[in-house]
């Protein structure tokens, strides 16, 4: 589904991504650890077209996306959900999930009824200002704002980041009903150990801007030490 | 004390036309942070569609629909051989708008000379208000302006295409990696408001004497009732222009002209100390 091959990239002047090589197959949920400073978010960026690489090949549904503008790779059938949501504060709820269907013909452009199963929060709230969320809500809505695109790949970075242990659990169980029921393939950034241990397939870990390490969750279950060797500080 | 209805009116329908200017001036930098130091010759050339018209025989009415037609498509030929090169690189645009406007001037002066031109009067009649005895003309000013404006509030507010705008102005990456596509918006938005700029430039025609120099008239003002009224959201631009179009009309009617440039300027000034912002504004986040 994707495949990165030999990818460099800068930003600010210094190199960060330095040669990733990294592949994620259909269906599968990959998480990606390292520690900060690595290139996780780099990668997510470039992969969305927000940075442009210096070189290397981004190959997403057997077609090449490096150098396209994010709105083109949007409507390739990636959805992104940033590091800090980046959810539009000032605007409603329901502003915010249209957003995620502008890309579409305006015959298409309603919410689709999954979204509310899978977040039945926002239904109730959608004329409330996004920005009166607390932080476990908001990437709800990140999330639901991404896939009202209908995805085929879906990048998060750090969902837990900033939110109650409870809420992140919440959030990892419907990923993973999302990622089963609709075979939605997702790479996700992710400092949570317990999280990505409950949810993810593979993993893969990036240091100094390249894949250094790839396994299977089982490996990891059977040796949580190889995570610690690659997180801890 | 008929004077002071009247006053209030002309007051007002200035204030409405101003917003017109600003509006479209806002829109553009709230959008894509250019400053556009042409939108006052895009004014020029709205009051200019009218004049030709006019001279050409066919009348106002016509030139008032063609103005912000022609002007829209000055903006867009600009926004599409120059500015879309200069976006984040604001001291550039301004200088390239800079550039633009005195070249739209000189060719006015090229194809219409130097001196103020007059319009005939649209509406000459007056209408009887009661108390006072008022030009239809500027009534009609009045009507016009307040619709255009409640339609660019509800297309920014209410509609698909305001929706991704607003988006954009918030966030452009988030905009783009949700699929939007940002480029596109730049484009109709300069276009939409150079249009506003040029529909305000041939309402205001019959009432002034056009010459090349018009368009400086409204920029600054409007430029200054953006400042005062902040640039994070268009009802910013309602109190802005209240504030600055408000007190210019009057105090240049209680003292003179010069004395109201004063003023409006030191209140500017003090706004902006207290509130940086804008009455309204709020801050970008990028």
């Amino acid at each position: 589904m994707l495949n990165i091959t030999n990818l460099h990239a800068s930003y600010g002047g210094s190199r960060i991504l330095q040669g990733v090589n990294l592949q994620v197959a259909q269906g599968q949920i990959m998480a990606l650890m390292g520690r900060n400073g690595m290139g996780k978010t780099t990668l997510m960026r470039t992969i969305m077209g927000l940075l442009r690489p210096s070189s290397g090949h981004i190959i997403f549904d057997g077609k090449p996306i490096q150098g396209r503008q994010s709105y083109k790779i949007s409507s390739d059938g990636i959805g992104y959900v940033p590091q800090g949501r980046e959810i539009f504060g000032d605007f409603t709820v329901a502003e915010n999930l249209r957003l995620g269907a502008l890309k579409f013909d305006r015959k298409n452009r309603d919410i689709p009824e999954e979204i509310f199963d899978y977040f039945p929060i926002l239904a109730q709230r959608q004329d409330q200002l996004a920005g009166s969320f607390s932080g476990g809500e908001q990437q709800m809505l990140a999330i639901a704002r991404a896939l009202v695109g209908r995805p085929k790949l879906l990048l998060l970075d750090e969902p837990s980041e900033g939110i109650q242990p409870s809420i992140v659990d919440e959030i990892g169980q419907i990923l993973k009903k999302i990622n089963s029921e609709a075979g939605l393939t997702i790479l996700i950034v992710e400092q949570n150990v317990d999280m990505v241990l409950e949810i993810a397939d593979n993993f893969s870990f990036m240091e100094k801007g390249i894949i250094v390490h790839n396994c299977p969750v089982q490996e990891i279950k059977a040796d949580e030490s190889i995570i610690t060797g690659y997180i801890s500080v | 004390m008929a004077d002071l209805p009247i006053l209030l009116l002309n007051s007002f329908s200035y204030i409405l036309v101003l917003i017109l200017v600003a509006m479209g001036l806002v829109i553009i930098f709230g959008l894509m942070g250019v400053i556009n130091m042409a939108h006052g010759e895009f004014f020029l050339l709205g009051a200019y569609t009218v004049v030709m018209t006019d001279s050409l025989g066919i009348g106002f009415w016509p030139g008032l629909i063609l103005a912000p037609i022609i002007v829209g498509l000055v903006g867009l030929a600009l926004e599409y051989f120059c500015i879309r090169f200069l976006y984040d690189r604001v001291l550039d645009t301004i200088l390239a708008t800079w550039g633009v406007s005195i070249a739209i001037k000189q060719l006015i002066i090229i194809f219409f000379g130097p001196a103020g031109l007059m319009v005939n009067p649209p509406l000459p009649q007056l209408v009887n208000m009661g108390l006072i005895e008022y030009p239809a003309y500027r009534l009609f000013i009045m009507l016009a302006s307040l619709s255009v404006i409640g339609f660019t509030f509800f297309i920014f507010l209410k509609t698909d295409m305001g929706l991704a705008a607003r988006a954009v102005i918030a966030n452009r990456n988030m905009a783009a990696s949700l699929g939007i596509n940002t480029r596109q918006i730049y484009r109709n938005t300069f276009t939409f408001g150079s249009a506003l700029a040029g529909l305000a430039g041939a309402i205001m025609a019959p009432l002034m004497s056009c010459d090349p120099q018009m368009g400086l008239g409204f920029f600054i003002p409007a430029f200054l009732a953006i400042l005062v009224g902040g640039t994070g959201s268009l009802s910013g631009i309602l109190a802005g222009g209240m504030v600055v179009g408000g007190s210019d009309s009057i105090i240049s009617y209680l003292f003179s002209p010069v004395s109201s440039q004063i003023v409006v300027f030191t209140l500017a000034v003090i706004v902006i100390r207290i509130k940086p912002q804008g009455i309204l504004g709020t801050k970008r986040n990028e």
